[in-house]
């Protein structure tokens, strides 16, 4: 990981060309060729043979499953048939209001968690690699903890702390005059964004600070020795040269953001009033598929949020190497 | 990414396509079922359940039958446990044997999960269950599930604590009020109740017994009333008293709801005759301080049912016969039914729906955590007012998540209208006739 982050003087290694000169004359070259390409198959089939298994094949399932609608007539007790409904789940997902209303809700989430996460963590990064040596290993160290723990685990630590009647926190806050409800309408999205940030703050600042590590310290002392401060250091030179850094999280940030399940699953679970059970597309999809049992409209909508997925890494992977041409 | 070669296509497209063909043989195999009994060997049953006092049942049967044996699996009750045993049967690795809930009977039959039992079982439900328990299992002219218990629906109370606030029990749901009002206003902590909104379960049941009816057929078609007249007095009625703060609205089953309770800020609660087995291991500091009413009604004696297990045989199932053998002893037998309530960690305290079974179980349940009150006796009678004529629908799950997500916004009766609508599009998008 650490490689495609350091900027090397010389030409980057995977553009050197091949060293063609092989001893032997050309027959020799062909049957070396067709070696090395023997070689690469056997290397390379397993990892094939894996994606074919755990992605291109589910997928392809979904893709069978999602044109097919399961039908009964009268009271139902005659049995159900499958009738083949082409895109008759995609349309049938796309007008559901609730489907449309977890886009939604995802996209407000990201706005906000995505900026606080990732701003949160860059910060993080350059204190900590500007502080004491000493201090540095254990700032490293204290801010990633929160990550070691499971997310599941975490969203019933912190549920614990949202409910009142349990809560300490609460109870802090009622013994100092105040009140606050972290389910209520207009806060249980912090509640949500607080918990996320949580666990995964820690986390890139690790990366974050791993990639400043990869700065060439010449240039950093040469901006100091030209007069800019340790903020004007961090902002204008430090956080340009770890752009790549920053690209790759916000991508995987994205994927996994609109991903979102755990924490409104259990945050439902416990009655917040604005989280309903379809709150996320995955929620949506997880209560097509197992509440109602309607396994092709699951499908369907778990497709429709892949293409989001794909769309999504294609837009930030474009505006990234924008910004890093800039940068 | 430096451009791929087109030799790195060739070999990519030749791994992919050799990594497909080795799954498609990994799938083809082992396909071979068989019957064990038709060998000598005992039949192995794998048994599915939540309910309590499940292991001491099964290692009865165990124990006193030698050509059929019980493989027993606890499973999560609620959505995620019908979840578990739907994905199951389209899996092809169902259980033979499972607990179905009535409220669930309708949709596990009509999507196909449920192995016809009319065959097997029919008689013994004809001949020995109440007509209505029979009609909470049979649709279509078919017997789906062998109903096990009844769940009358009673009040909870602290002894001590409404000799305390000097209330008596309430009988009615006005007196339910003004006691609510009687508690709040001597102690601003402590409600007479609460009412959880995320348990539909418990709103359906206080709509059975004010008269509502969900679900009913007509012919070959369904008739839907989630939000009918007797469901909105219901309502009204518990939307009035959340909004004049007379009761609590802890989460259904949540520690803060359990914590409320055993430090006496709740001090009664809406159960039925199964809500006992828990408080022992749940409350058991309490011991003695808690008493059984009937629940308040509208004006005259009347109760729905809050709950109720039936058993039924999974589709796939190749034991049907031995499968329904285990559950008549489940249901019918007497020392099934005892061996229930011996369960020393989780004793069950479920009413039988076999009139016949009431006393043993009645016999063989302990009384001591209730200071010696009987509490069979008095779910039997309760048991006796059941209104007839409910009827679970085959969208059930759907339609309380859609009650549950309304009512935690705004309110029980804006929550039974939502839960209205989808009740009628579920049955219509899965293409089931609908009358009204």
């Amino acid at each position: 990981m650490a490689a495609p982050l350091a900027r090397t003087a010389g030409p980057p290694a995977g553009r050197r060309t091949p060293d063609r000169r092989v001893p032997g004359g050309p027959g020799a070259a062909t049957r070396a060729a067709r070696g090395r390409r023997r070689a690469a198959a056997v290397l390379i089939t397993p990892f094939f043979a894996l994606f074919a298994v755990v992605m291109i094949a589910p997928i392809g399932y979904a893709l069978w499953m999602s044109l097919f609608q399961e039908r009964s007539s009268g009271l139902g007790f005659g049995g159900t048939r499958r009738v083949f409904a082409g895109l008759g789940n995609y349309t049938a997902a796309l007008s559901d209001a609730g489907f449309r209303a977890s886009f939604a809700h995802i996209a407000l989430y990201c706005a906000l968690y995505i900026p606080v996460m990732t701003g949160g963590s860059l910060a993080l990064a350059l204190l900590v690699d500007s502080a004491l040596a000493r201090a540095k290993r254990f700032f490293q160290l204290a801010l990633f903890l929160p990550h070691a723990i499971p997310g599941l685990i975490a969203s019933i630590i912190w549920i614990y702390l949202y409910t009142p009647g349990l809560s300490p926190v609460l109870d802090g806050i009622q013994a100092a005059g105040g009140s606050w409800d972290f389910y209520a309408g207009d806060h249980v999205l912090l509640s949500l964004v607080n918990l996320s940030a949580w666990q995964w703050t820690g986390y890139n600042m690790v990366i974050f600070y791993a990639a400043l590590q990869a700065v060439p310290r010449e240039v950093i002392e040469a901006a100091v020795v030209d007069g800019a401060g340790a903020l004007r250091t961090a902002i204008q030179i430090k956080v340009p040269m770890i752009a790549s850094a920053v690209v790759m999280t916000v991508l995987f940030t994205c994927v996994g953001a609109i991903q979102i399940f755990t924490e409104p699953k259990l945050l439902n679970q416990r009655g917040a009033p604005s989280i309903d059970t379809a709150w996320s597309p995955t929620l949506f999809i997880w209560k097509a598929g197992f509440v109602q049992h309607d396994y092709g409209l699951a499908a369907a909508a778990s497709l429709l949020l892949a293409a989001l997925g794909i769309a999504l890494s294609f837009l930030v992977t474009r505006l990234g190497n924008r910004w890093k041409a800039a940068a | 990414m430096t451009r791929t070669s087109r030799s790195f296509r060739t070999l990519a497209v030749t791994a992919a396509a050799t990594a497909l063909g080795l799954l498609a043989t990994a799938c083809g195999g082992g396909d071979g079922a068989t019957d064990a009994a038709s060998d000598g060997k005992p039949v192995t049953l794998d048994y599915w359940t939540w309910t309590l006092g499940a292991k001491s049942t099964v290692d009865a049967f165990n124990r006193t039958h030698k050509d059929i044996k019980i493989r027993f699996t606890e499973i999560p009750s609620g959505t995620e446990g019908y979840s578990k045993l739907a994905n199951a049967v389209k899996a092809g690795n169902a259980p033979d044997v499972a607990t179905i809930e009535y409220q669930m009977v309708p949709e596990f039959a009509s999507q196909g999960n449920l192995l016809d039992l009319t065959r097997y079982a029919g008689d013994t439900v004809r001949t020995k269950f109440p007509k209505s328990v029979q009609s909470l299992v049979t649709f279509g002219g078919r017997t789906w599930t062998v109903p096990y218990d009844l769940a009358p629906q009673l009040l909870y109370y602290r002894t001590d604590l409404f000799k305390k606030y000097g209330i008596t029990v309430p009988t009615t749901w006005d007196e339910f009020r003004k006691a609510a009002e009687k508690v709040k206003k001597q102690d601003g902590g402590v409600r007479l109740a609460s009412l959880p909104k995320n348990d539909p379960a418990l709103l359906a049941a206080l709509s059975w017994q004010a008269g509502g009816k969900w679900f009913g057929t007509e012919g070959d078609a369904w008739k839907t009333g989630v939000d009918d007249t007797p469901t909105k007095k219901v309502t009204a009625y518990w939307d009035g008293l959340v909004k004049d703060g007379l009761v609590q609205t802890f989460t259904g089953y949540s520690p803060e709801e359990t914590k409320a309770r055993a430090q006496g800020k709740t001090i009664a609660f809406l159960g039925a005759s199964w809500s006992a087995g828990g408080m022992k291991t749940a409350l058991p500091d309490l011991k003695g301080k808690w008493a059984v009413a009937p629940l308040p009604h509208w004006g005259t004696a009347a109760s729905g049912n809050y709950g109720g297990t039936s058993y039924g045989v999974l589709k796939g199932s190749e034991h049907a016969e031995a499968a329904t053998e285990f559950i008549t002893w489940l249901t019918t037998n007497k020392a099934g039914v005892e061996a229930r309530l011996a369960d020393l960690e989780s004793p069950s305290s479920a009413l039988p729906a076999d009139p016949d079974m009431r006393k043993v179980a009645a016999a063989e349940f302990d009384t001591g955590y209730f200071d010696g009150q009987d509490l069979y006796g008095l779910a039997s009678r309760q048991a006796d007012t059941i209104v007839p004529g409910w009827t679970w629908g085959p969208d059930q799950m759907d339609v309380y998540t859609a009650i549950q997500d309304t009512t935690a916004k705004s309110g029980f009766t804006a929550g039974v209208e939502a839960g209205e609508r989808k009740a009628e599009s579920g049955i219509t998008d899965r293409g089931l006739k609908l009358a009204n």
